[in-house]
């Protein structure tokens, strides 16, 4: 539209002019929009790296490593049981089991299937479940004590010990024909044909130039399991026979646990012959010694379950009553009525038996969470000290725990486990391989992805093992401080609220100093509030927020610390918060609201209390809520008030001493263990969502409210 | 000391035997501060009539009507000078308590300000507030019915008394004031915010309640104060801000014979 007089024309920009006087002004415009997008943008970045941060080291990956094995502790604990059962006799010789088991009619035992062969006139294998031992049964994985029997040794032995490489090498060649005329069962073509390979690889010789080897000379020194020792002792001899080996085969029986100890941590043996794998732990103690064991399976063993061929009675036993035989029946008859009411005698393997070990572990299985209970509080009993035990008997009576408490309880109490390693959210994710790689070297650790905020975790008190540490006393502590806090605040917050907005003048000099004054307050740093409360509250009221003069707490400790003190010093921090919100809220109140009320002749009071409070009340809830949060996150003036860095009950009540969350975090992060900045992290995530549920709560109160006045 | 009820006049009091005058101004002042807003305000209100004031913004009107019930005691630095008898008793008096002045001189405000509760209650609180004893559901009938809304309205009691439209609210309110049985009704331009039609309805309610009340009101609206006033009077504002009464008289006479060369300046529109 172009101008219609020349005045104009010069007045205004026009036509081209004006285009481009308009469109730098929305440049303009665009560059402030910018910069409120980018002041958007960066406040919501700071707030997402925020709770990123947080929940970043609040998951992750955990290395943890338990104090005790948990295997070995229901290892141990059925072997002892076992082993000291009355009327057993325990032995790692096996010969001595055999001869007495087969001289007494009422005897029962077990041993290596090579001196059952040896001795079948006078003893009896017993089915068990209906499966007999035999070598169908145990290639067919049928018959339920079957297992494989080991040579270990390490690469550097074999290496460097050429008469240990070419013993080994003989060993597996003839072991299948060997071992079974001596009782044993054969490995399968498979089988034998994957160690040789092993060998091959170990020892970088192949079939053709393994020959090299041969006749070998130097002393060959064997020990461990007496299971695996008449299979050793005849490879020995035939080798020694055909003199392909110039030089003596020492075989020790020592059982297997001695075996592996010897030959790994005391390296006095060339070769450990074992009646079971190494587990973990074994491999680690082997590891420290500088030994990388290696394994060579050389026959398939199945222990038969035996009884003296003078015994009538039994024809087999099933696997619950073998159970029964072994760890509480005396008697025959306990077993099955059926049965004489004959004393059981036992023949059993010694502790150091790997034969007993796989008794166990087939027999009663070695996952300490698939114990029975009884197990399990047996296992508590005989290994926490008396002292502890009665702290937890206190706490909850032993005989009343839950199955899966009892299962926790000998976790923490026994297994112990510790966070060796962590890592973050991130890592985890990540470095997946690097991680485990990582834990692979720590031994006996296992990896486990932790939730560090968990159900345990907020219902727990603190504790200086981080597994176990909770925030419970903090959040109670936190709630009590908030609560007076709250008490103390909103009611005189409000009250002078109300005075100041509907009853002063202004005019007074007096009304001018609170006038002024309160909106100062508000300014104070946090920390002055603290001073103020340790002066006041904890040293001058002492002997109230102690509780003394109500008749509470002990003289002697009792030093004002205590929950009051804290809760009525936040409480004057919070005052002027609430003060200054709920006067906005009453000066929002409408006039012609009041003067409607008054025109009708009632008083300043009911002027107030029936149109005023109730149009305001949302403003000051909400005034409230923000003061109450404030509350809830604050650390410095508690600090200065003495708020408890290590509490582990609860606060009992307001003269407690106590912790609060934001004081728990603030003594975490203060500690270089890196377990507890991710307890840190895990204590922020709940006080955020403590935060925002409290919000939300105020929200909707608020919301509620509003709905129901207008 | 308080106003003798018994000075009051009941309803089915044989007219003329009553003072005639119900509320009268003598040499009133108020001030805001050191501000002078109205000044030497003389002015004798008759019973049972309408009288309107009205004049150019901030001749002080609506102070002068304020007075009258002590309203503007709430404004903290306004001061009133001068005497404002009611019943022969100056309320200004030290013993004069303003809450009870404004349970009898009751107020009707610009904009429609019910309570944020039920129908009901906005009509039942002023007098549950005053003490009422009586038969409460018959009150708030009888004051709506006084404020012709009880038909509009019989059904939702329990309404909010925002759901109503802006001239029922006004309406709301003037039930409001008469449920605590004033003897003056003070309106401050009370149908400034409504349509016309909302308009007429509470001027011609203005009219019936005259049988029962004296009603004082503002008015920017001069055919309203010529359609419903008894008396008008008209106010300026001096070079110093403050207000006077210019002219005070029936209305008719103030309308068709203004004595005052301002006055007639004013109604027919040379300036204001």
């Amino acid at each position: 539209m172009a101008a219609d007089t020349g005045q104009n024309l010069a007045t205004y920009p026009e036509g081209a002019a004006y285009r481009r006087f308009l469109q730098r002004r929305k440049r303009t415009g665009a560059v402030w929009k910018g910069l409120f997008l980018l002041a958007t943008i960066i406040g919501v970045l700071v707030l997402v790296v925020l709770v990123v941060d947080v929940v970043d080291d609040a998951f992750g990956y955990i290395a943890l490593q338990n104090r005790v094995n948990p295997e070995t502790l229901v290892l141990d604990y059925y072997k002892q049981k076992m082993t000291t059962q009355p009327k057993t006799l325990a032995s790692e010789d096996d010969a001595i089991l055999a001869k007495g088991v087969g001289a007494r009619p009422a005897a029962v035992g077990f041993f290596g299937n090579a001196y059952l062969e040896q001795n079948r006139e006078t003893l009896r294998a017993l089915p068990i479940d209906g499966v007999a031992l035999g070598p169908e049964t145990v290639a067919a994985d049928a018959y339920p004590l079957a297992r494989p029997l080991f040579l270990y040794t390490t690469q550097d032995i074999l290496r460097l010990r050429p008469q240990v490489a070419a013993f080994v090498h003989d060993y597996l060649q003839t072991a299948n024909q060997t071992g079974d005329a001596i009782g044993y069962f054969p490995l399968s073509a498979e089988e034998l044909a994957a160690q040789l390979t092993n060998w091959g690889e170990l020892t970088g010789l192949t079939t053709g130039t393994a020959g090299t080897l041969f006749p070998a000379s130097g002393d060959v020194r064997v020990t461990g399991s007496s299971t695996v020792a008449p299979l050793t002792e005849a490879v020995a001899a035939a080798m020694q026979a055909a003199a392909r080996l110039n030089g003596r085969v020492t075989v020790e029986v020592v059982g297997t646990d001695a075996g592996f100890r010897q030959f790994c941590v005391e390296g006095i043996a060339d070769l450990a012959n074992a009646s079971r794998a190494m587990n973990n732990l074994d491999i680690s103690a082997c590891q420290e010694q500088g030994r990388i064991p290696v394994s060579f399976q050389v026959a398939n063993d199945g222990i038969p379950v035996v009884v003296s061929s003078q015994n009538e009675f039994v024809t087999g036993l099933t696997l619950a009553q073998v159970r029964q035989i072994f760890t509480q029946a005396e008697t025959w008859d306990q077993v099955d009525p059926a049965w004489p009411a004959e004393p059981i005698f036992r023949f059993i393997p010694g502790v150091d038996s790997g034969t007993l070990d796989f008794f166990v572990a087939e027999v009663f299985g070695t996952e300490l969470a698939a114990q029975p209970a009884t197990v399990l509080r047996d296992l508590l009993t005989a290994n926490v000290s008396a002292g502890r035990l009665r702290a937890l008997e206190a706490a909850k009576p032993i005989a009343t725990l839950a199955d899966d408490e009892l299962y926790q309880l000998v976790e923490s109490e026994v297994l112990k486990p510790q966070v060796v390693e962590s890592w973050s959210l991130f890592e985890s994710i990540f470095d997946r391989q690097e991680i485990e790689a990582t834990v692979a070297t720590i031994p006996n650790a296992e990896l486990q992805f932790k939730s560090w905020v968990n159900w345990q975790f907020i219902t727990s008190p603190q504790s200086s093992n981080a597994l176990q540490s909770g925030i419970r006393t903090a959040i109670i502590g936190s709630l009590w401080v908030t609560l007076i806090a709250f008490l103390l605040a909103v009611p005189l917050g409000t009250a002078a609220a109300i005075y100041l907005e509907e009853y002063n003048t202004g005019r007074s000099f007096f009304d001018r100093l609170v006038e002024t004054n309160i909106n100062n307050l508000a300014g104070v740093p946090s920390i002055i509030y603290g001073m103020l409360g340790l002066a006041v509250f904890v040293r001058f009221l002492g002997p109230l927020t102690s509780g003394l003069a109500f008749g509470y707490g002990d003289p002697s400790t009792a030093n004002g610390r205590t929950i009051v003190s804290a809760g009525l010093t936040l409480g004057l921090l919070i005052l002027p918060l609430v003060i200054i919100n709920a006067r906005e809220a009453i000066r929002a109140v409408p006039r012609a609201m009041r003067e409607g009320s008054y025109g009708l002749g009632a008083t300043r009071w009911q002027t107030v209390w029936h149109h005023v409070l109730p149009s305001a009340l949302p403003g000051i809830l909400t005034g409230v809520i923000l003061s109450v949060s404030r509350a809830f996150g604050e650390t410095a003036p508690l600090i200065v008030v003495g708020v408890s860095t290590f509490v582990v009950v609860d606060p009992e009540g307001p003269f407690s001493k106590f912790t609060t969350l934001p004081a728990q975090i603030y003594q975490w992060t203060s500690r270089p263990q890196q377990e507890f900045q991710h307890l840190a992290a895990a204590a922020i995530l709940v006080l955020l969502v403590l935060l925002l549920l409290l919000n939300a709560f105020a929200i909707w109160l608020r919301n509620r409210y509003s709905r129901r006045i207008i | 000391m308080s106003i003798s009820v018994a000075t009051r006049p009941a309803a089915s009091a044989v007219p003329g035997q009553a003072p005639t005058n119900a509320i009268e101004a003598k040499d009133l002042r108020v001030f805001y501060g050191d501000f002078m807003a109205v000044r030497d305000i003389n002015l004798n209100v008759e019973r049972r009539k309408i009288t309107a004031l009205i004049g150019p913004s901030g001749c002080g009107k609506s102070t002068v009507l304020r007075a009258f019930n002590r309203m503007n005691d709430l404004v903290p630095t306004a001061r009133t000078e001068g005497e404002i008898l009611f019943h022969g008793q100056n309320i200004y008096d030290r013993s004069v308590d303003a809450v009870e002045v404004r349970r009898r001189i009751g107020m009707v405000f610009q904009k429609p300000n019910p309570f944020p509760k039920s129908i009901y209650e906005n009509i039942a609180w002023g007098a549950r507030i005053n003490g009422y004893k009586g038969n409460m559901d018959q009150l708030v009938e009888e004051s709506l019915r006084g404020a012709a809304l009880w038909d509009e309205v019989k059904d939702k009691l329990k309404q909010s008394g925002y759901s109503l439209s802006g001239g029922q609210q006004q309406r709301l309110c003037i039930a409001r004031a008469i449920a605590v049985k004033p003897d003056i009704i003070l309106m401050d331009e009370p149908c400034s915010a409504l349509d016309p039609i909302a308009t007429l309805r509470i001027e011609d309610l203005m009219r019936e309640l005259t049988a029962q009340y004296t009603i004082i009101i503002v008015t920017h609206n001069m055919q309203q104060a010529a359609r419903v006033a008894d008396y008008t009077a008209f106010f300026m504002v001096d070079d110093t801000r403050t207000g006077y009464l210019v002219e005070y008289g029936p209305t008719n006479q103030l309308f068709t014979a203004p004595q005052d060369r301002r006055t007639e300046d004013y109604i027919t529109g040379r300036f204001g």
